[in-house]
């Protein structure tokens, strides 16, 4: 059997946060390293944890695809950042159709709408409940 | 432990401060906008992996890369992501490089409470260039997720 990663069964939030601490001791070192980078990203990551959402869920994920073997860090870390930049992208789209409704609360509907009207969310397509 | 997509949901409280935090105040949002967002999200991920695997597999990988889940941002049409994934990934490897030095670091004191003073100095050199040795791309691929 191809190497299979096991995450042991630690509460993800928990360790989540133990990363968070560690990477924000790390990140003040980064900080230094990068000044001739923007600070802004750097700054702010240093005082979040890089991913708010927790790396062993969305590995897990990535995992229950058979044809996946094995996955890096590295890549799993991304695949969390990209969803986070996802989710924020279809609430904002989503928000068009509410405010076009005259309303303040997001709603189901408005989220198909959004999945309807724009390309990017044709993988959506069928997908929800 | 076999775990079905449709079990794997990311944590609710998470997904709500994210939208949150993406919408100007004052804006509510539905229980069953945030299930669907959430849904979608987990979508997002398998879809996403998916196509991430399509470049490692085309490359004759088995494993699964930084390089190919860009790739994969690109061919799913969210170019705009590549940026700021781009600069994340930066701290994200500044952080793990760290986390790197600070256990190498920590072994490198048991070993001198153990050895002499003498050879400290250079053992350290050689450590240092162990370390650049050490750390390929490929290392990336070791699958232990010491801090998780």
């Amino acid at each position: 059997m191809a190497a299979t990663v096991v995450t042991a069964a630690v509460p993800t939030e928990h360790d989540s946060d133990r990363c968070g601490s560690e990477e924000e001791n790390r990140g003040a070192e980064a900080a230094e390293e990068s000044r001739q980078q923007q600070t802004g990203p750097a700054a702010a990551a240093t005082h979040n944890r890089l991913s708010k959402l927790p790396l062993a869920r969305i590995k897990a994920l990535m995992k229950s695809d058979p044809d996946v073997s094995l996955a890096s860090q590295e890549s799993v870390f991304i695949i969390a950042k990209a969803t986070e930049l996802f989710v924020e992208m279809i609430a904002k789209d989503a928000l068009v159709y509410a405010q076009q409704g005259k309303r303040k609360t997001l709603q189901r509907k408005d989220l198909d709408n959004a999945i309807e009207a724009i390309d990017e969310f044709a993988f959506l397509e069928g997908t929800l409940d | 432990m076999a775990e079905r997509p449709e079990d794997l949901n990311l944590p609710n409280a998470v997904i709500t401060r994210i939208i949150k935090e993406a919408l100007p105040d004052g804006v509510n949002v539905s229980k069953e906008a945030r299930r669907a967002i959430s849904q979608a999200a987990s979508v997002f991920v398998l879809y996403a992996t998916s196509c991430a695997n399509n470049f490692a597999m085309k490359a004759k990988r088995k494993t699964l890369n930084a390089g190919d889940v860009l790739a994969a941002m690109e061919e799913m049409e969210f170019e705009r992501f590549l940026e700021p994934l781009r600069e994340a990934l930066e701290v994200y490897k500044k952080g793990q490089k760290g986390k790197k030095e600070v256990s190498e670091q920590k072994r490198k004191d048991k070993e001198k409470k153990a050895g002499s003073d003498n050879d400290k100095s250079r053992e350290e050199e050689e450590e240092d260039d162990h370390m650049e040795e050490e750390e390929p791309p490929e290392e990336e691929a070791e699958e232990e997720e010491v801090e998780n």
